[in-house]
């Protein structure tokens, strides 16, 4: 009986299922990826390898031109910077403040204070409007 | 050549076991392409769901399973004749040239479709997919016991319904 039941699970097993349709891999695969959340990471690696390729044909031909050509491009960047570097120097020599800037500075100055003062004393005419505060501050002002 | 995406290796490794079981469990070739294609956008949405899974094919039998059960349950609620009707009509098995195997694979597929689905799972799963009881029970959420009852159960039906026709194929007393 046991080997009855065993040939009969052989025979249903050697039954091969039907196949899945191939037409389905294209249509499931583009739905799932449209539903793909964007992976900027995913997106900027797959950039930069195409970069990388545009440019491995692009310079693959002569290599050594270009890359001559690239010592020439960081030979100029270099004198470019050391001459820039040079102009906080030339800032520093500059002459100093002649002194009628100096009163006319010291003018506004005083001219700032004068209004500041105006603004504090019309302040303490408004009438103090009373704030609770916690008991321990009013203890420290007490004191104070 | 262009590299193989993660879903694609997904589909082209599991796809072909996914449509087998999930044909057998809905019996329609459209909601069989449904539930895959909603299963794979479940993946496609959250790369991360298999990121921790040990049995990437038991993983993919549990959502396939539980995207069956409920679509099974919305159509029970939408039209209790339509699974009768898909049952006879689809065969989840592939033709053959022989007309004695055609024909017990004709009739194996409609026994099939009248076991409770329970046990249609886990007659698919042991016989076609090779999984232990173990693994199903981990694809299916029951206990080891319960998936080697059921598929014991099954069995005994299919043997009981294809017995004549097994016979005569085999001529066996």
């Amino acid at each position: 009986m046991n080997e009855d039941n065993d040939q009969f699970e052989k025979q249903l097993k050697r039954q091969s299922l039907q196949q899945i349709p191939s037409a389905w891999r294209e249509e499931i695969l583009s739905a799932a990826s449209q539903a793909q959340p964007v992976r900027r990471s995913v997106s900027d690696h797959a950039f930069l390898s195409v970069l990388n390729q545009r440019l491995s044909s692009l310079l693959w031909p002569h290599p050594v031109a270009w890359g001559g050509l690239a010592v020439v491009w960081i030979f100029i960047f270099c004198l470019n910077f050391s001459s820039r570097d040079q102009a906080p120097v030339l800032a520093d020599k500059a002459s100093p403040a002649s002194p009628e800037v100096v009163a006319e500075l010291h003018q506004q100055q005083r001219l700032y204070v004068e209004l500041m003062d105006l603004k504090d004393s019309g302040d303490a005419d408004r009438q103090k409007v009373f704030v609770p505060r916690p008991r321990s501050e009013r203890v420290e002002t007490l004191t104070a | 050549m262009r590299r193989r995406t993660e879903i694609e290796r997904l589909y082209d490794e599991h796809a072909p076991s996914l449509f087998a079981f999930l044909l057998n469990f809905t019996r329609d070739e459209n909601d069989t392409r449904d539930l895959l294609q909603e299963i794979f956008i479940k993946i496609a949405r959250g790369p991360d769901l298999l990121r921790n899974v040990r049995e990437e094919r038991a993983f993919l039998i549990r959502l396939a399973h539980n995207a069956a059960v409920d679509l099974i349950r919305r159509r029970n609620t939408r039209d209790r004749t339509k699974e009768n009707f898909v049952a006879e009509r689809v065969s989840v098995f592939a033709s053959t040239s022989d007309p004695d195997e055609e024909l017990f694979r004709k009739e194996l597929s409609v026994a099939l479709g009248d076991l409770p689905e329970e046990q249609r799972s886990v007659v698919h799963l042991k016989l076609w997919e090779g999984l232990t009881f173990d693994e199903i029970a981990g694809a299916l959420e029951i206990s080891p016991n319960t998936a080697a009852s059921r598929y014991r159960y099954g069995l005994d039906k299919l043997r009981e319904r294809l017995r004549p026709l097994y016979k005569e194929i085999t001529n066996v007393e």
